[in-house]
């Protein structure tokens, strides 16, 4: 039997619970939003700049990449009159693309071996090693154009520190950057020599390898040989993964280079330093035939596309991640 | 009270980004010259120009002065960009919708620009038909699209032979008698070489350092006939074309190109020009090059002559660029930016800036009254200059085929790199212009 007072209580559980009920709704509702609405304002200014300043003009080079824009007068649609024009009208679309793959097909593995090997080397423990691994990364931090400046007098054929080096074992050295065959070489060198940025990445997860496997392989009598490739090797994959996808990336986008490394940024002697992206940049700004140039570049992205996705496609094959869900 | 604060911190960090965007984008340093209370009810003009050196800023600034004092409904307000980036800003303020008043540009492309609608068309403001006369008519053809001008002449160059006295007297060549033909230049270039051993220590001449290329020596072979006739004719493959590129072959061959290549790596900077170092015995370069003799190479013994012709009775053709004051389109005072071009590119003006910066300027009549303000060295290269505008071609960049030279050139870079044969060259190049302009 329910005294009054009992009855009494529960109903006003009952009132509370009503009312209480839906105000905590209402309230975690509203402190989600204000979660959201804050969240939002924090990373508005990213938001506001990726969408005003990266996705905007992205879909806006996507349109301009069919029509005839030239900056200032024309937006007329025009098909694919841009494509046709890059595939079967210009020929040197075709020697920029030749010479841009030439270039990274040469300077990805060769930036990437030379970064392991060094990273290789300056992982020993023997005193003063920190020295040489500032004087190894300092390459990597000097700034674009004053290097170019360096290597072009480094590069010299007759008086350059590069071909007076190889003199001393009786070789006599190319014209390099006034040879046709032998700018891209020359590039590639230049590259070659600030692979220090790389090797600081290699170096680090190379100290992350588990000394464990190294004692373990020890006991089993391996050689200094198989130990690199049997262990060394596989535990590093997931940053060499990285360091060649990001450096396949870059090499597309090379520019400055040629630009500030030939006469007039022209491209060099018989075109050989005419890259992608110059040949891109002359079409949209000496020419002003900024639809040219965006399709040019939609292209360009394309390709980077599809060679990234089959890195990733192949990355699983071979690149090993320590601990977690291996496929 | 949180949410408050929340909001607080999002806006500052959104006002911080905005005042960090307006701070950046204000590029240009801009540099009013002259009293800045004296703009008051005037029509103020933004003037952009590249020449921010110490010997061209305090001249175009006191040019800019002068015309501010002169009047008083506009002020002229001198903005300095640097070469490398007046255009491409130019370009983008004009598709902001917010370009300079008036700004300097280059002259072979003035067709190239007004045909992409980027300049103002000031037939409009050019009410008197003499206007054109104040100019020498190559340099006004230059700014003409479909007949109507779009900029005004400011300046121009031409390239002369500068050739050192001293070398002659060595080699036994008369200082007074410069080359006046291609035989006689490859003959005294033979006797200016100086050799030890395998090693040239002077380089008599190799025509293609200086300022001259090969479009430029083909122009003076063919009788002062370009790669293009004014209407878009292909003239490349031309039997005089033909034998000035052989020529010019036959100089690779001579010198070999190991050594052009290793004399061309050490021209570095100014000081060290091959020609003032006394490692060229003659050199092919614009009248101001004279500025760099004079600065640098003291007390040199040089003298300065037209360029050498193809033969005896051939012309001694040379060729020039140089710069125009244009009006970029959408700028919001043109008639008072006529104003000020007129006054830029008037008398006045011009015979100060020649006098000052020995530069060839567009306006005949300050062209030569400049003369009469210099003496000694100074007014033998300029008069010398002067005269040379009578066989200076311009090379205006053709509206419809902008990049045609980048068909060329590769294929002149294989012939003089021994990699093509130059008949088979120049039929190419005529071919893939002729292509190029079809379209």
């Amino acid at each position: 039997m329910e005294t009054a007072y009992e009855s009494a209580k529960k109903r006003k559980q009952a009132a509370q619970k009503d009312i209480a009920e839906p105000v905590k709704k209402y309230r975690i509702k509203s402190l989600r939003k204000r979660e959201e609405l804050s969240g939002f304002l924090f990373i508005s200014p990213w938001l506001i700049g990726f969408v005003a300043l990266t996705l905007g003009p992205l879909l806006f080079s996507l349109y301009v990449s069919f029509t005839n824009y030239n900056i200032t007068s024309k937006m007329d649609f025009v098909g694919t009159q841009n494509y046709h024009n890059m595939f079967f009208n210009d020929g040197l679309f075709w020697t920029s693309l030749w010479n841009t793959l030439y270039f990274v097909a040469f300077s990805v593995p060769l930036t990437t071996a030379g970064a392991i090997l060094l990273a290789v080397l300056l992982n020993q423990k023997i005193p003063g090693i920190k020295v040489f691994r500032t004087i190894y990364y300092l390459p990597a931090v000097l700034s674009g154009v004053a290097v170019y400046l360096l290597w072009m007098q480094l590069l010299s054929p007759s008086t350059g520190l590069v071909n007076t080096a190889l003199s001393w074992f009786g070789i006599k050295g190319p014209a390099w950057l006034f040879d046709p065959e032998w700018t891209k070489p020359a590039l590639i060198v230049m590259k070659m020599w600030s692979v220090g940025g790389g090797m600081l990445l290699y170096l680090a997860s190379l100290q992350g390898v588990s000394k464990a496997m190294y004692e373990a392989a020890d006991i089993d009598g391996a050689s200094a040989f198989r130990k690199f490739f049997h262990i060394t090797l596989p535990m590093i994959t997931p940053v060499i993964f990285f360091d060649i996808v990001t450096s396949l990336i870059g090499g597309f986008q090379i520019f400055q280079e040629a630009y500030v490394m030939t006469e007039n940024g022209d491209g060099g002697p018989v075109n050989s330093l005419l890259f992608y992206n110059l040949h891109m940049w002359n079409k949209a700004f000496e020419v002003f035939d900024m639809g040219y140039a965006s399709a040019m570049a939609w292209f360009l992205f394309v390709i980077v596309l599809v060679l990234t996705v089959i890195n990733l496609k192949f990355g699983k094959h071979w690149v090993h991640y320590g601990g977690g869900d291996e496929k | 009270m949180k949410r408050v604060s929340v909001l607080f911190i999002s806006v500052l960090i959104l006002l911080g980004m905005l005042a960090g965007c307006s701070g950046s984008a204000g590029g240009p340093q801009e540099e009013s010259s002259g009293d800045s209370s004296a703009q008051k009810g005037k029509v103020t003009l933004n003037f952009w120009t590249f020449w921010g050196s110490e010997t061209r800023r305090p001249v175009i600034e006191k040019i800019i002065n002068d015309f501010n004092k002169s009047q008083d409904d506009i002020y002229v307000k001198h903005t300095f960009l640097p070469f490398g980036d007046i255009w491409t800003k130019n370009l983008a303020a004009i598709s902001a919708g917010n370009p300079p008043d008036v700004i300097i540009n280059d002259i072979n492309s003035v067709q190239h620009r007004a045909k992409n609608n980027q300049s103002t068309n000031l037939s409009e403001y050019i009410k008197d038909d003499s206007f054109k006369g104040n100019f020498y008519p190559r340099l006004w053809d230059t700014v003409l699209y479909k007949n109507d001008p779009y900029a005004v002449p400011f300046n121009t160059d031409t390239r002369l032979l500068f050739y050192n006295k001293k070398a002659f007297k060595e080699a036994g060549l008369d200082p007074n008698k410069p080359p006046k033909t291609w035989d006689e230049l490859e003959a005294y270039a033979k006797k200016l070489d100086k050799k030890s051993g395998d090693r040239y220590e002077r380089i008599g001449f190799y025509p293609l350092w200086g300022s001259f290329g090969p479009p430029s020596w083909l122009m003076n072979a063919d009788n002062g006939k370009g790669f293009l006739s004014k209407d878009n004719e292909v003239q490349i493959n031309t039997p005089e074309k033909l034998e000035g590129l052989k020529w010019l072959k036959s100089w690779n061959d001579r010198i070999g190109q190991e050594n052009v290549n290793a004399f061309k790596a050490e021209f570095g900077s100014e000081q060290s020009n091959p020609f003032i170092a006394g490692k060229v015995g003659m050199w092919v370069d614009v009248a101001t090059f004279y500025t760099q003799i004079r600065d640098f190479g003291k007390d040199m013994d040089f003298g300065v002559a037209p360029m050498p012709a193809k033969t005896a009775d051939a012309k001694h053709w040379s060729d020039g660029g140089g710069f125009v004051a244009e009006i970029p389109k959408g700028a919001k005072h043109p008639k008072e930016s006529f104003e000020f071009i007129k006054y830029l590119t008037g008398e006045q003006a011009q015979t100060y800036w020649a006098s000052k910066n020995f530069d060839n300027v567009a306006n005949k009549k300050a062209s030569e009254d400049a003369l009469s303000k210099l003496s000694g060295n100074d007014k033998m290269v300029y008069k010398e200059a002067v005269d040379n505008l009578q066989v200076t071609t311009m090379n205006p960049v053709p509206a419809d085929a902008p990049d045609y030279q980048n068909k060329i050139n590769p294929l002149i870079d294989a012939v003089l790199l021994g990699k093509e044969k130059p008949e088979n060259a120049l039929k190419k190049a005529q071919s893939k212009v002729e292509q190029s302009l079809k379209k």
